[in-house]
């Protein structure tokens, strides 16, 4: 493999944050004292990328995804460790920089609002310096993969939020960049809307080889799209693998849920190699197995020799579910992550910053 | 070189794609427009009554005044044109967050603050007051004609004069949250530059020619024209305050983009 488009080490953002008292004397003395607190927000995160990777960059909010994603767009300034990209260093050659990245935030348009969508990307055409044959060429694919020809006209605030989306997507494109950042490219949208998004992500990041990080909420955009998760927290890199990998990790278990032949064990208490089994209502049942404990196997075996089976099937936990867990046992008991020994100082970044 | 020429093109596509848009409402523009005129033709009529009742008010005479009056129009609609989202810089980009998308594009972040938006009706302004020197120089005996051919170039650099300024006062929105307001005050020095220097006491010539170079906008352009003799220095000056203001307004963003990146806010 060729050197990485992306290249982050060590790379650590603080932020000096004036110290405020609570009330108005607290005001005053805020007018007289320059007492700060520092609030780390990115804590030494590393990661490469190679050309053509499609990555989720997940975190609850405050978790420093946003701050990540602004150094690496070259709005901040790291306050140390190294970042490269596309082998350039994003703050300092911000201007030619800019070129070599598309950036869409899914909450804003970077469309002018009361001008017909085909005359922004007129604008974008003259600020990217885009060719008129490769802008034709552009727009005709743009046009063929995201149908967005209907609505070239109408001024973006005409625009339903799908269609504006589609419209987004296709700008952040113009000047096709090999690197493109997605924040929320999903939110708000319907299923048809999501899929359609998705999709057209697919299909750019196979034909460009365009290389994609996405941020966001919706999980299901990052189990289609994404081949690699990184999820941070607390400003730290917590895992950088593939989605199965999340699951594995923590929260390996499956439930096996189980219908019997006859009500006669209904309301009964049921264990299975040690387990104890949730009666669901009626003939229906449900063990939960660890999986770092036994096989799933062992269990299905148990339940089917010693039971009337009629119906047997087994759910792994979704991804949100896992996420969901990574999120809520974070800060109390996780490995490798001895968050209670941070310093008293460092907040959250999120009480202080916006998104 | 190139990205001068690039720059300007992309101001002639900003402001033709604005104006398309405000076009599209026809009635609320020449509204707007019909109002900007009647708050410029008020003012004006106060300056005319006024000075009409004293001939020869610092030693200048009634079209002198016009003649001045008027021309301060042009610099100070052209600066009406591009500033309001000067106005709005630390509200609408810095506190909303705006400014992360300006970042974001291979275009100098203070000439797309001031050219994504512009109050066009304040156009009237450069028209009206275009008008009015028309009308005084016709009533002057002796005008000098050099005077007259530098003026259209003279109302630029006064009206770049006024921008950085602005801009340098925008600027310090990246360091101190404004909350009163230092940009009121100084637009209202503007209208100082409409009248005479002469009529104001040193105090205030001195900080209209130095701190707040407003003078060198409205006033000094003016006076090669009027052959007033003991200001003609001033008059070849004024290119070099608006380069100079240019320059560290230009110097002050730059800065202040630096510290942005670094504090975020």
């Amino acid at each position: 493999m060729t050197s990485p488009l992306v290249f982050v080490k060590d790379l650590v953002k603080t932020f000096e944050v004036q110290k405020k008292a609570p009330g108005l004397m607290g005001a005053v003395k805020g007018l007289f004292s320059s007492e700060t607190v520092t609030l780390t927000a990115v804590d030494g995160v590393s990661f490469s990328l190679a050309r053509g990777e499609m990555v989720g960059y997940i975190g609850p909010n405050g978790a420093g995804k946003s701050t990540t994603i602004k150094m690496l767009t070259g709005i901040l300034t790291p306050t140390s460790g190294t970042l490269e990209v596309d082998g350039m260093v994003p703050f300092r050659d911000r201007r030619t920089y800019t070129r070599r990245i598309g950036v869409v935030f899914g909450q804003r348009t970077q469309l002018w609002w009361d001008i017909a969508v085909v005359e922004s990307f007129r604008l974008l055409k003259e600020i990217y310096e885009i060719s008129d044959h490769d802008y034709g060429l552009r727009m005709k694919e743009f046009d063929e993969l995201l149908e967005i020809g209907r609505y070239l006209d109408q001024p973006v605030r005409k625009l339903s939020l799908g269609e504006r989306m589609r419209c987004d997507l296709a700008a952040s494109l113009l000047h096709a960049p090999p690197l493109l950042f997605l924040d929320e490219p999903t939110i708000g949208l319907d299923v048809v809307a999501k899929a359609n998004v998705r999709a057209f992500l697919a299909e750019v990041n196979r034909t460009l080889e365009t290389t994609v990080i996405l941020t966001t909420h919706d999980l299901d955009d990052i189990e289609e799209l994404c081949q690699r998760v990184l999820l941070i927290d607390h400003g730290k890199l917590l895992y950088d693998g593939p989605i199965s990998g999340l699951r594995d990790r923590y929260l390996p278990e499956v439930r096996i849920r189980f219908d019997l032949k006859d009500s006669a064990l209904s309301g009964k208490r049921l264990e299975i190699s040690g387990i104890e089994a949730e009666n669901l209502g009626q003939n229906r049942f449900q063990v939960v197995v660890d999986l770092r404990k036994m096989a799933s196997a062992d269990v299905i075996r148990e339940v089917v020799n010693r039971y009337p089976v009629v119906d047997l099937s087994v759910f792994e936990p979704d991804i949100e579910e896992v996420v969901g867990r990574i999120y809520k046992d974070h800060g109390r008991a996780l490995p490798g992550a001895p968050v209670s020994e941070r310093p008293a100082t460092q907040v959250r970044a999120s009480s202080i910053r916006r998104g | 070189m190139k990205e001068v020429r690039r720059h300007a093109r992309l101001l002639g596509l900003y402001f033709s794609q604005y104006a398309k848009a405000r076009l599209e409402h026809r009635v609320d523009f020449f509204t707007s427009v019909f109002a900007s005129f009647a708050g410029t033709a008020a003012s004006f009529s106060v300056v005319l009554l006024l000075f009409s009742r004293f001939p020869h008010l610092g030693g200048w005479t009634f079209p002198e005044i016009v003649f001045l009056y008027g021309f301060s129009l042009v610099p100070f609609g052209l600066f009406n044109v591009v500033s309001p989202n000067l106005y709005e810089f630390s509200g609408r980009y810095l506190t909303e967050g705006r400014f992360d998308r300006i970042l974001l594009r291979p275009v100098s972040p203070l000439f797309q603050i001031l050219f994504e938006s512009f109050r066009l009706e304040s156009l009237q302004e450069v028209v009206t007051g275009t008008l009015a020197v028309v009308w005084a120089v016709r009533r002057l005996p002796d005008v000098s004609m050099a005077g007259l051919w530098l003026l259209p170039l003279w109302a630029v650099f006064g009206a770049v004069i006024y921008v950085s300024i602005f801009a340098i006062l925008t600027a310090l929105g990246f360091w101190i949250e404004d909350r009163i307001g230092i940009a009121p005050p100084v637009f209202n020095l503007m209208s100082f530059g409409r009248y005479p220097l002469t009529i104001y006491d040193l105090k205030v010539r001195v900080l209209l020619s130095s701190v707040i170079p407003f003078a060198f906008a409205s006033f000094y352009p003016t006076v090669l024209a009027l052959r007033k003799a003991e200001f003609i220095p001033f008059f070849a000056v004024v290119p070099f305050v608006s380069a100079a203001s240019l320059l560290l307004a230009v110097f002050l963003w730059r800065v202040g983009v630096q510290k942005y990146g670094s504090t975020g806010s």
